[in-house]
């Protein structure tokens, strides 16, 4: 099977660099600036923030599943030493929830949207917070991987190579 | 910066050199730039709407030309305003950063060049980024105030040469984490011979 696969670098990685944590640049950004329209919108009138909210939801949802193919891809070359696996597992399962979390946000978005564009319930602007609570929390979750534990980091995968770690 | 410096903070930083365990700016940099790029995606969206309108009728989504336009707006102003805030944070990490001489990332450079052009950079980007938000709220608001399509195609151009200087800028300071290590926990206890998996469990 070795003929097909690329050798891996330094980050064990078969291309340059981790390419999750940019794409989740995406998700993390237009989910919660999604949230925020939505507060502002509801808050000073302004309805034309809704469709502003609307669009980035729908791109957040459409590049959440590309953060989360690479993020698998990612994890599963990343090779964490026993204190990691906790962390990864939870921001593994964290990460495929709120895809269908958001997935359905949007398309209960799509129906409210439909029948009326300038309004919405107060259950939707609840949901929204608890949106963007869960995408803090697997921030901080992806953070710890990176920041904490190194994964895909020059200095820890020399380290695993090495039996160090 | 110079470790006798650093000591005046005293048992203020934590392994990582920081006083907290995760870095901040890293974190505002994912605003700055899914906002940036998504604005700027949108008001190409914008200009070219009549292309796109049947693929739209075809989703069975609605879409009106000014509400991509306004996206492109919203977004690129609420970037303008968070990149303020990453440079800050950018600047406060940076002078912590203590990183191994003698090793060079991908690119062939050291950590302090890389460093010191990852700084310049960001202010640079801000500036940027701020004049482009001023640009586009010229258009919106005045210029192009009642035409169809609300962008100039050099503003356009020019978000396609951001986008280049960011990827540049931003690969900078992921060396400055993947490849030296800067603020990262695990390595810097590597390189003070401790064991990360021991002592972050």
């Amino acid at each position: 099977m070795q003929f097909s696969l690329p050798p891996l670098n330094d980050h064990n990685l078969p291309y340059p660099d981790t390419m999750h944590p940019i794409v989740v640049h995406f998700v993390i950004a237009m989910a919660l600036f999604a949230v925020l329209c939505d507060a502002i919108a509801f808050f000073t009138k302004n309805t034309r923030l809704y469709e502003v909210s609307w669009w980035n939801l729908f791109f957040a949802t459409l590049s959440i599943f590309i953060a989360i193919i690479f993020g698998q891809v990612e994890a599963g070359l990343a090779e964490p030493y026993d204190a990691v696996v906790p962390v990864l597992n939870a921001h593994t399962v964290l990460g495929w929830s709120l895809s269908a979390i958001l997935a359905g946000m949007t398309a209960w978005r799509f129906i409210l949207r439909s029948r009326d564009p300038g309004k919405l319930p107060m259950p939707y602007l609840g949901a929204g917070l608890v949106l963007a609570a869960l995408v803090f929390v697997q921030v901080y979750l992806g953070d710890k991987l990176v920041w904490v534990y190194g994964l895909h980091t020059v200095p820890v995968v020399e380290a695993i190579r090495e039996g160090v770690l | 910066m110079n470790p006798e410096l650093l000591e005046q903070l005293g048992s203020q930083l934590g392994p990582n050199g920081l006083p907290y365990s995760i870095p901040i700016h890293p974190n505002l940099v994912h605003i700055t730039l899914g906002l940036f790029i998504i604005g700027i995606a949108f008001d190409f969206a914008g200009a070219f709407f009549p292309l796109e309108k049947s693929i739209l009728k075809m989703l069975s989504l609605t879409a009106v030309r000014s509400n991509f336009f306004d996206v492109g707006w919203y977004n690129v102003l609420a970037s303008a305003i968070v990149t303020f805030f990453t440079v800050a944070a950018g600047f406060y990490e940076i002078m912590l950063a203590t990183p191994e001489a003698g090793v060079k990332s991908a690119w062939g450079l050291e950590a302090m060049p890389t460093m010191l052009l990852h700084g310049v950079g960001g202010v640079f980007l801000l500036a940027i980024i701020v004049g482009m938000a001023v640009w586009r709220g010229f258009q919106r608001f005045a210029w192009r105030k009642d035409m169809g399509r609300q962008v100039q195609w050099s503003y356009l151009l020019a978000g396609v040469a951001v986008l280049g200087i960011m990827f540049v800028h931003g690969t900078l300071g992921a060396q400055l984490a993947a490849e030296f290590g800067v603020h990262i926990t695990a390595s810097e206890l590597l390189r003070a011979g401790q064991d990360p998996n021991l002592l972050l469990k």
